[in-house]
């Protein structure tokens, strides 16, 4: 690493330049890079090769399909087994619910925090953000309490909570994360604009409605990927709270496939593939929105 | 709201401006009322219930109160505790003891700071003593599932941290395809955890023909147990050379709590440790992306400028305006650690003998499968000052060390 003092326009074209400078740097940074994305790569790889390997060829420690067409029984077969067909459904419900109620009850409350003036705004957000500092595993129990209790309550009025979409969905639909984030995005919405709509006779809901939330659509993108995301990676609360197939989710389901049937290995990796898809196609479709998103998520942090 | 007042004076419209104010006020917590509920119901109400439960013997029902009861049975004898909670204030006394003197240069000083020396041999010899005490009379598994979560934590932080680091700068600089890698180190954090953990299960099974036992083999490692593997790593090391340990302290009289600790994590653990790296390198390397863009380039050419190398640059430059990202990205990973359930619960054998529960797994079980109620939320009361005290140390250390450019 040399210690000249390089001519100022070069500096100025490229400030970290010894992996480029050198051949041998260059090919270094490649294969780092590429080795780096090969391993994570493999799992994938594997996921999907091993899926589509008959049982003999399983057995026999074959790596490589040869009839891949055929291998596609695997996932019939994972389907029908894991009960996938119900899973998804409700996979699928939980998600829409739990997106649908989390936007209005979060979109609400950040445009309080970040545009209306009300005594002691700073200090309850300070509060909503401090619930984010308490692990989910200490609040497990008293919330499996408290959902049983509101499931005796509302039992008779139709509405049960246990085996039931409310235990999966309410809790979630106050996500501070997105409070937080989309706060931070409704603040920087110019003040002009409040001014000319108020003129206009538009009071706070028209305005959030017609003005804030096409501005924000960005945030409103991120906030909803991490929250279908995390409502299908749900394990541990749907797992508790759900005691019947009947609403539980696509993750339960295969954690049952996995651990409870003992399924052959080929079977169990079409139940991964099924199970992941959903998620990566959305990853693949949205993907600059996405790492964006969360690069962003990270800075504020 | 004096400024209002004052406004509304000069125009003479004192009880409009103040009803506008008022029913600003109103729409404000109608418009936070539902988050507030639901956070209240779900989020803080729960805090103090967990306290009530901890205090009772409950087993699906409520039964009677146990005082603290939950708590000595877990953490062990009272007396204990108290030597050991002597111990550790006796620890920092003498830290501020020793650090009000260090700019003294008198003799009075010396004779301050040989005090806190034995105040602080006196406290690490109450805190330990007490602590082995506490580990004998109290749950030893508990306490083995905190062990196995400092393992994790204390592992995984620094390789996380630093191979994504390494492949951030990387990426940040001039490359053909960077989207594409970006994207790819990306997809395991997206995975879902059921889902890929299941996938490592495969790939780390005992089958010689496993993927982790072919890549073993490359280096010459002959077959070996993996997530089915209970003992620990510097045994394997050693048994490998033929020194078995376990005998070794045996033989030292090392009691078995000891034990387990010098044995190190087991290779079961190490096992989900490295699938942690694998889903998380990405997530950290995307963050860390965006805190290199924020570095001023400027900086860079100034510090070119002075002649520094880069070696020189990224020490004094790239790395302390990267300070605030590292530590967001500690305390991330800490706290993921210490909340981490899903995939240990897809990837534990039980051969694996519980090595690799953590302690939110350990109480998990307690909960889910033993349903001891009051018990699993004292050890999650546990957990959650363990987690309190943490964030307060890695807080002190943050305001000598961030550099919030």
């Amino acid at each position: 690493m040399a210690n000249q003092t390089l001519p100022a326009q070069q500096v100025e074209k490229q400030h970290v330049s010894f992996w480029y400078r050198y051949k041998v740097g260059r090919i270094l940074l490649y294969f780092i890079l590429t080795f780096g994305a090969l391993v994570a790569l493999t799992p994938f790889v594997y996921m999907l090769l091993g899926s589509l390997l008959t049982r003999g060829e399983m057995l026999n420690r074959k790596l490589l399909p040869r009839d891949p067409i055929a291998g596609l029984q695997n996932y019939v077969q994972a389907w029908n087994e894991a009960n996938f067909n119900e899973y998804f459904v409700n996979s699928v419900q939980i998600t829409t619910i739990t997106i649908i109620g989390m936007l209005i009850v979060c979109v609400l409350a950040a445009y309080a925090f970040s545009r209306i003036k009300f005594p002691g705004r700073e200090a309850i957000f300070a509060v909503f953000l401090a619930t984010m500092m308490i692990p989910e595993t200490i609040l497990l129990i008293p919330n499996f309490l408290i959902v049983n209790q509101l499931n005796k309550l509302m039992a008779p009025i139709g509405l049960p909570w246990l085996n039931n979409w409310p235990s999966l969905t309410i809790p979630f639909m106050a996500s501070v994360f997105a409070i937080f984030l989309m706060r931070q995005f409704f603040a920087q919405i110019p003040d002009e604009l409040w001014d000319a709509a108020r003129i206009d006779g538009a009071g706070h809901v028209r305005f959030m409605l017609q003005v804030v939330m096409p501005l924000s659509k960005a945030v409103l993108f991120t906030v909803i990927i991490f929250q279908f995301i995390g409502s299908w990676n749900a394990l541990v609360w749907p797992l508790v709270v759900t005691s019947k197939p009947d609403w539980r989710p696509i993750a339960v389901g295969l954690y049952s496939f996995i651990s409870e049937a003992g399924p052959e290995l080929q079977l169990m990796l079409a139940g991964a593939v099924i199970t992941t898809a959903p998620v990566l196609l959305l990853y693949f479709f949205t993907q600059k929105q996405f790492t964006e998103g969360i690069a962003t998520t990270g800075l504020k942090g | 709201m004096p400024q209002q007042s004052a406004e509304s004076l000069k125009t003479g419209r004192v009880s409009g401006a103040r009803k506008r104010a008022i029913r600003e006020a109103f729409i404000g917590y109608l418009f936070i009322t539902p988050a507030t509920v639901l956070l209240t119901v779900f989020g803080l109400f729960p805090l103090l219930y967990a306290v009530y439960i901890s205090l009772h013997r409950w087993r699906i029902k409520k039964g009677p109160f146990l005082g603290l009861k939950n708590y000595t049975k877990a953490l062990g004898d009272p007396k204990d505790i108290l030597w050991f909670a002597i111990g550790v204030a006796l620890l920092i006394g003498s830290w501020y003891l020793w650090k009000s003197m260090t700019r003294e240069r008198r003799t009075w000083a010396m004779v301050v700071k040989f005090l806190a020396v034995i105040v602080f041999i006196a406290g690490a010899w109450g805190m330990f003593t007490g602590l082995g005490k506490m580990i004998e009379s109290g749950d030893q598994t508990m306490y083995e599932a905190f062990v196995v979560t400092v393992f994790y934590a204390v592992g995984i932080v620094p390789m996380q941290l630093g191979l994504a680091l390494l492949l951030a700068v990387m990426l940040y600089q001039k490359i053909k395809g960077k989207d594409m890698y970006r994207m790819i180190y990306f997809m395991p954090y997206v995975t879902i955890t059921v889902a890929s953990a299941g996938v490592f299960r495969a790939i780390f099974s005992r089958r010689p023909e496993s993927i982790a036992n072919q890549l073993a083999g490359l280096l010459g490692i002959e077959p070996q147990k993996w997530l089915q593997e209970p003992h620990g790593i510097w045994e394997l090391v050693f048994g490998h050379f033929g020194v078995n340990l376990q005998e070794v302290f045996k033989t030292m009289g090392v009691d078995s709590f000891l034990a387990f600790i010098l044995a190190g994590p087991s290779l079961a653990l190490l096992s989900i440790m490295l699938y942690n790296l694998w889903v998380f390198v990405g997530y950290n390397s995307v963050i860390f992306l965006a805190g290199l863009g924020a570095i001023p380039s400027d900086l860079y050419e100034a510090a070119e400028i002075d002649g520094a190398n880069r070696w020189h640059i990224f020490r004094h430059v790239t790395l302390p305006l990267l300070s605030p990202t590292i530590y967001f990205l500690t305390i991330i990973t800490v706290m993921g650690v210490f909340k981490a359930i899903n995939h240990v619960l897809v990837m534990r054998e039980p051969a694996a003998q519980g090595t690799v529960d953590t302690a939110s797994l350990y109480i998990f079980d307690q909960f889910y499968l033993s349903t001891r109620f009051g018990y699993a939320s004292a050890i999650a009361m546990v957990l959650f000052l363990v987690i309190l005290t943490l964030t307060f140390v890695q807080n002190r250390i943050a305001q000598r060390r961030v550099f919030y450019g």
